[in-house]
């Protein structure tokens, strides 16, 4: 499936609207929220038919999974080209089968979990929570939204000397080491190590970690906390390093840059389990046959790293970070 | 003391589940019930099995929050241990009360804080320790989660 896709489900007092636009969302938050009131809504118009007082607008089928949890794939096999919501007790989201399952999978999925989904590949820009507006004057009607639980642009005074720490080894590392230094970056090789380098670098310096957004979903909550303790940590998390260099422009190509408006009506969820991936291929596919400007994620060409293709990759974070970079 | 245990468990049980199956209902006319029913859910306890919810209208208990039938689970089977990821942050305090109270012992696997109900004390099981400092807290949890 492709595209945002707009949902309303209402009642007389109860209205839930937001937008789903990946193929992996996140609902979390505080409890009492009405996460649960959401899941029950749905699952009663989805399984027991429309005639029962719940309105719901969609342009695609919305339905909550209530499958045996053994069972999964099974019920999963028989929902395509959907806006699925699985509630907090199925356990078998956090499987390496339900990640393998997702690759070629036609629908979107709505997690409600605040444990987090290491296999999974999900975006820090689609965890959200459940807020409402207005005051509660019952049986007055109310309004529940979804908000993202993470606000990248929160401001870090960084004043002693600022190391970079990136989540991985290959052309973002190197793009960073060549403009900042390579003494002042280092590369957490992985997700799975980025807490303890991240514990480690913070002790006797300023930080700022950066990392793939598109798919760092996983890790960003405990990012954060130790983020609001440790102030002097700043956090950047573009979609991808691929994102970067085509939201620069130095490919100078109006076809990419048409698709960096929407991306979510270019991406299949059966195609690409994220946005990461499609942003990697659609560089690649576009410098494929062109010697000098050949993007490989394993090794960077001078075309990225030198003058204005360099200052023009760096415009595409917030001045705050390029800051430090001056730094 | 509030004991935790960080990370996947055997024996781990769901609160929403138990409570939904199991609740007493003298357990809402508890003071110590309602202060987490109007803390958590915003809610009154009315009598008997209504509770007045200012977005739902009058609910029975099964309509409380998944957050907050974990809580009473953990208050009223101590014996048990409960998965906490069920309790949203704003949990946090009434389960660091609750430890205070009794011996429980819970399950979690996502990063909660206690930063703000400093000074706080909990046992991590996974270190066989006690703690009681925001840092080292984060820093340990995140060993684990």
């Amino acid at each position: 499936m492709k595209g945002k896709h707009h949902v309303i489900i209402e009642t007389n007092r109860l209205k839930y609207e937001f937008d789903i636009k990946r193929n992996i969302t996140v609902i979390q938050g505080d409890s009492a929220t009405g996460k649960t009131t959401l899941v029950d809504l749905l699952e009663e118009y989805s399984s027991k038919g429309k005639n029962r007082g719940i309105i719901v607008e969609s342009d695609v089928n919305c339905e909550v999974f209530s499958g045996q949890e053994d069972r999964w794939e099974y019920t999963l096999d028989g929902i395509k080209d959907s806006i699925v919501i699985i509630d907090e007790d199925y356990h078998f989201v956090f499987t390496k089968e339900f990640a393998e399952y997702l690759q070629g999978s036609s629908n979107y999925y709505v997690i409600i979990t605040r444990k987090p989904l290491k296999n999974l590949p999900y975006s820090v820009n689609e965890i959200y929570g459940i807020r409402t507006s207005g005051k509660y004057h019952f049986p007055e009607q109310v309004y529940h939204e979804f908000y993202p639980l993470y606000d990248q642009d929160t401001y870090s005074t960084l004043d002693s000397k600022v190391m970079f720490l990136i989540e991985d080894k290959e052309a973002g590392y190197q793009f960073f080491c060549d403009v900042a230094g390579k003494d002042a970056c280092i590369s957490a090789e992985g997700n799975a190590k980025i807490y303890q380098n991240m514990i480690s670098l913070s002790a006797e310096n300023s930080l700022l970690v950066i990392a793939d957004g598109a798919a760092f979903g996983a890790y960003i909550n405990n990012i954060v906390k130790y983020r609001e303790l440790k102030k002097h940590i700043a956090l950047y998390f573009p979609e991808s390093f691929e994102w970067m260099i085509l939201k620069s422009n130095v490919l100078d190509d109006h076809e990419i840059n048409e698709i960096l408006k929407h991306p979510e009506n270019y991406i299949d969820s059966s195609e690409y389990i994220s946005w990461e991936r499609f942003f990697t291929s659609l560089l690649i596919d576009k410098t494929q046959n062109d010697k000098i400007k050949g993007y490989s994620k394993t090794k960077l060409t001078e075309f990225y790293t030198s003058g204005k293709n360099a200052s023009a990759i760096l415009n595409v974070m917030p001045e705050y970070i390029r800051r430090l970079i001056d730094k | 003391m509030l004991t935790i245990i960080f990370g996947d468990s055997d024996n781990i049980e769901y609160g929403p589940s138990w409570f939904k199956y199991n609740y007493d209902p003298l357990w809402l006319k508890d003071p110590f019930v309602q202060e987490m029913i109007l803390g958590v859910d915003k809610s009154r306890y009315i009598d008997g099995l209504v509770i007045d919810s200012p977005v739902l209208g009058p609910i029975p208990p099964e309509r409380l929050s998944g957050g907050l039938k974990t809580l009473i689970m953990i208050y009223e089977k101590p014996e048990l241990t409960f998965d906490a990821t069920s309790c949203g942050e704003n949990c946090a305090g009434y389960l660091l009360e609750i430890g205070k109270q009794k011996d429980v012992r819970v399950n979690l696997n996502y990063l909660m804080t206690f930063e703000k109900y400093s000074p706080f004390e909990v046992f991590i099981e996974n270190e066989k320790r006690i703690i009681s400092d925001p840092e080292d807290y984060l820093i340990t949890a995140m060993k684990y989660i």
